[in-house]
């Protein structure tokens, strides 16, 4: 459904994205996942046509990207997707849906539905006057008007509420049952963890792992295993309920630790496989350290002022 | 796919985007409406009417009392003259009890006499018409103001003739020779002039109540007799205007200095020399037409930048419809807005669909300008300042210039000076109307063009500074070197526009003076205009910096402003090249050249552009210090080029 090769885009001397490359089929959800300045959003919206590439190219649905064909198969979520605040939410996507040259009648309907679907209250509402949480849904509503076959969507969680948040991500993982295509960006590596079928980490422009999410754990993660012993061996510590822990990275070392025990006429009691999460091996790609507290983007209040997110978000 | 079905596809697309247009420009009224809240639309009803309140008072003061330029000369006239109708027609003339005594006591300007008829002797060969002015400046612009008023009214009622050539094959035609002395207006007789011959054939004989003698007078300065008349064949300047255009040649010892100024005095015609009568009525009218301009704009300016400021823009972009359409969709009711209102303030002030149509391109190129500002603005305080230059430029270009209507052709810069004419009950030629606003038009589109070129998610929502936002929008409309000339090409009319205004400008100036400088002035601008995108697209990297791929720009752009400036023949319909300011700078151009060297001249301009550009693009690819001198060298290569040409055949 969307074939990218060789994308390139430079801005002068630097380069936003430096090479990509990957494919997505139909009805899966893919994920762009990278620190702030990786190139994320500039792929993403090459992807829409918004930005033209310097080199490469990328097809959408059959489409080059940009083409305006395209646009009709193409929904577009962006980060900040300020909306006319004096429409209502009706009003605003009908405006769209317009534009889109959906009938009146499909229109309707699919605007009435959609906005059941996510659980939208007070739809004739000026949309100044509404939650942040409540535009966020319209923009995703907006971004289904046409009934694309693509959707694009740039951290559709930032800024949520963990309510809000759950549903979108709900919402998005429906979206794969509809055989949508979702490609969507986000900070926050839980979400993308929990929702993606595909993945691809980007840090300086460049695409520096890709695969799904176990794919990625087995290549770049370190698995570690627990063994514990009824029996003090080399290299064990005790633990608080009186056995022996010893932590080793290999199963080969693990069958050692067995046959130590079984010498030492005890036994193994138990093997626990750690696998690392995907914000750990993006952290060890990436070369970033651990945020402390968690992000931002997750605890930050629904009505609270973008700019102040993307500072903490920025902040270590 | 048949030719019926690729036509039936083309209509279809055009009438989506048609109907996506009217979409946009439904939501963008109802955006701008909720934009304003109460407050705001009374403050702008409010100055609505005010408004209103200077135009109705305008229109007043033109029905009900004295205006400024009415009535300001006072003829003596018998009530049975012909010359009676003449003066109900001018504004400024009106007439009194025709007495040689009122005439010395000041209490007439002038007086007009009977008509005498030719004698054996020396002395006019036609009939001449006596014409005694008061001493002074006054009495010498009466005059002035009467001649005019004859020719206008000999036009006129020529012009009332249905067949124009019921005479055939005799040809009727005006002229209107100088005389040796100041005195007898045109002889043409106002009780028999469509008569079909010529004028002075006319029924001279019957306006005999006064006897006013030129010889009498003291002063010797008018009623003379004794000059040439109708067909002596003098080829002074004033046999030129036989369509009765201009103003009257006044030689000798009398007339206004604005006529031999511009009409064959060989003096160069400054404000500070001429004494015209100022259009003080259709000139308040006009200029109402330009007040509505400043709130539309405001209100555009805003909705264009708010789109960018809020990164809302970035949602119509990614959907189905070009960026053409998105912006002729905002624009649209903003350009609907000024052409109404142009219209009911026609409608209110006694204009016409000629008012209609010469404000039109002055709001389009409001909102044109406009649109690029707040495409290069990054706050609405950087906005403020962008939309009050423009006010400021524009309204200046297009006040300024028609003040002087009833002067120079120049004033024709000005769109506005259309609509003074058409207050003023003159005609206007095509030619005229095109000359006046078709760099208006061609500027529009230029300037949308660009603008257009920068409504991207690239430039739209970037933060730098307005220079390099203008380098953008320029390199924005650059493929390749065909892609350099046409945008040199289409740079024309703004070169012109900035041509005209210095001409204008600079015709304050002692003529010694202005002609040099608007020389450099106008290489000045000529040279930026080939060069500045060549600049943008080196500084992009659109283009490698080798001196090879700088030279066949340059040549490109030169080429494309060679092919692009034939077009400022139009100049010559309205007659600017007669002035001296005109040929200056039209002629190097290779206008008004005899055909001799007219093939000679043709491949200077185009070699001279094309060596320039080239210098100029030398120095473009080498950032902006060497652009800089690169386009000081240029300037003085074409400022010496048009100065030899001056020179040689001015």
């Amino acid at each position: 459904m969307i074939e990218v090769s060789g994308l390139r885009k430079t801005y002068g001397d630097f380069a936003a994205v430096v090479g990509s490359d990957f494919e997505i089929e139909r009805g899966k959800i893919f994920g762009v996942v990278g620190p702030n300045g990786a190139g994320k959003t500039t792929t993403l919206k090459m992807l829409a046509g918004l930005i033209e590439p310097t080199a490469g190219t990328a097809t959408v649905a059959g489409f080059d990207a940009g083409d305006p064909e395209m646009r009709h198969q193409l929904g577009f979520l962006p980060e900040e997707s300020p909306l006319y605040e004096d429409m209502t939410a009706r009003s605003y996507l009908r405006f769209f849906a317009d534009l889109y040259d959906v009938p009146r009648d499909v229109a309707s309907d699919r605007i009435e539905s959609t906005l059941d679907r996510l659980d939208l209250e007070y739809r004739d509402r000026r949309l100044g006057d509404v939650s942040k949480g409540m535009k966020r849904k319209v923009a995703i509503a907006r971004s289904l008007v046409n009934d694309p076959d693509v959707l694009i969507y740039d951290e559709p969680a930032s800024g949520l509420d963990p309510l809000t948040t759950n549903s979108v991500l709900d919402f998005t993982e429906e979206l794969r049952e509809d055989d949508k295509t979702v490609v969507f960006s986000a900070h926050n590596l839980y979400h993308v963890e929990s929702v993606c079928d595909r993945v691809v980490i980007m840090n300086e422009g460049r695409i520096i792992a890709r695969g799904s999410v176990s794919e990625i754990r087995e290549e770049h993660g370190d698995t570690s295993y627990r063994v514990f012993s009824d029996t003090a061996l080399d290299g064990t510590e005790p633990t608080a309920d009186g056995r022996h822990r010893a932590v080793v990275d290999t199963m080969a070392e693990v069958e050692e630790l067995q046959d130590a025990a079984k010498a030492a006429g005890g036994s193994v009691t138990d093997i626990r496989t750690d696998e690392p999460s995907l914000e750990s091996i993006f952290l060890e790609l990436t070369g970033q350290q651990m945020p402390s507290p968690r992000t931002a983007a997750d605890t930050a209040p629904a009505d609270e002022p973008a700019a102040d997110r993307h500072e903490l978000e920025d902040s270590p | 796919m048949s030719r019926g079905d690729r036509l039936r596809t083309r209509l279809t697309t055009i009438g989506r985007r048609l109907r996506r247009i009217g979409r946009i420009a439904r939501w963008e009224i109802g955006q701008s409406t909720n934009s304003y809240n109460r407050r705001t639309l009374a403050v702008v009803a409010v100055l609505v009417v005010l408004v209103g309140s200077v135009g109705a008072s305008a229109v007043a003061l033109g029905v009900a009392s004295p205006a400024p330029n009415t009535d300001i000369y006072r003829v003596g006239v018998a009530a049975d003259s012909p010359y009676n109708a003449v003066i109900e027609d001018n504004a400024a003339l009106t007439a009194r009890t025709p007495s040689r005594s009122a005439l010395a006591t000041g209490e007439i300007d002038l007086l007009v006499g009977g008509v005498r008829q030719p004698t054996a002797g020396p002395g006019p060969r036609s009939p001449t018409l006596l014409v005694e002015a008061a001493d002074g400046e006054k009495g010498a612009a009466a005059l002035t103001a009467f001649r005019s008023a004859v020719q206008s009214y000999n036009d006129r009622a020529m012009a009332l003739e249905a067949n124009q050539t019921a005479a055939y094959p005799v040809i009727v035609e005006l002229q209107y020779l100088p005389q040796s002395t100041l005195g007898p207006a045109a002889p043409t007789n106002a009780g028999n002039l469509t008569d079909g011959t010529d004028g002075s054939e006319g029924d001279a004989d019957e306006d005999t109540d006064t006897e006013p003698d030129a010889n009498d007078t003291a002063n010797g300065t008018s009623g003379s007799s004794d000059g040439d008349t109708a067909g002596s064949g003098d080829s002074t300047a004033g046999t030129d205007d036989a369509d009765g255009d201009a103003p009257p040649v006044a030689d000798g010892g009398g007339g206004s200095l604005l006529d031999r100024a511009l009409f064959g005095g060989g003096t160069s015609g400054s404000p500070a020399e001429i004494q015209p009568p100022f259009p003080f009525g259709s000139l308040l009218l006009a200029f109402l037409f330009l007040v509505p301009m400043n709130f539309v704009i405001q209100s555009y300016g805003s909705s264009v930048l708010n789109e960018r400021i809020s990164r809302r823009g970035e949602l119509l972009l990614v959907a189905p419809v070009e960026r053409l359409d998105i912006v002729a969709g905002k624009t649209l009711p903003y350009a609907a807005i000024a052409v109404a209102v142009t219209a009911v303030i026609a409608a209110a002030v006694g204009g016409g669909l000629l008012s209609v149509a010469a404000v039109v391109p002055i709001a389009l190129t409001f909102l044109a300008a406009t649109f690029l500002g707040a495409m290069f603005a990054r706050s609405f305080k950087e906005l403020t300042f962008v939309t009050i230059t423009i006010t400021v430029f524009l309204t200046s270009y297009v006040f300024i210039p028609s003040i002087f209507t009833n002067v120079t052709p120049i004033a024709l810069i000005s769109p506005l000076t259309l609509v003074v004419m058409e207050l003023q009950g003159e005609a206007v030629s095509l030619g005229s109307y095109l000359f006046s606003t078709g760099p208006f038009y061609t500027s529009t589109a230029v300037l949308f063009l660009l603008g257009t070129g920068v409504y991207r998610e690239e430039d739209m929502f970037s933060q730098k500074p307005v220079p390099l936002k203008f380098l953008d929008a320029l390199d924005a409309r650059l493929s390749g070197v065909r892609s350099v000339g046409v945008l040199t090409a289409l740079f024309l009319p703004l070169v012109f526009i900035a041509e005209l205004l210095a001409i204008a400008v600079l015709f304050v100036l002692p003529i010694e003076v202005s002609i040099p400088l608007l020389l450099v002035v106008i290489a000045a601008v000529e040279e930026v205009a080939k060069s500045i995108h060549i600049f943008a697209g080196f500084e992009s990297d659109r283009f490698d910096r080798s001196a090879s791929t700088a030279l066949v720009l340059g040549a490109a752009s030169g080429v494309g402003f060679f092919v692009a400036e034939k077009f400022t023949v139009v100049a010559q319909l309205v007659g600017l090249p007669d002035l001296q300011l005109g040929q200056a700078a039209l002629q190097p151009a290779g206008i008004g050249i005899t055909p001799s060297t007219t093939l000679l001249l043709l491949a200077g301009p185009l070699v001279l552009h094309t060596v320039t550009a080239g210098v100029s693009a030398l120095g473009a690819r080498k950032r902006l210090r060497w652009y800089l001198v690169s386009l000081v060298a240029a300037t003085a290569i074409h400022a010496a080029y048009n100065l030899g040409v001056v020179t040689l055949y001015g």
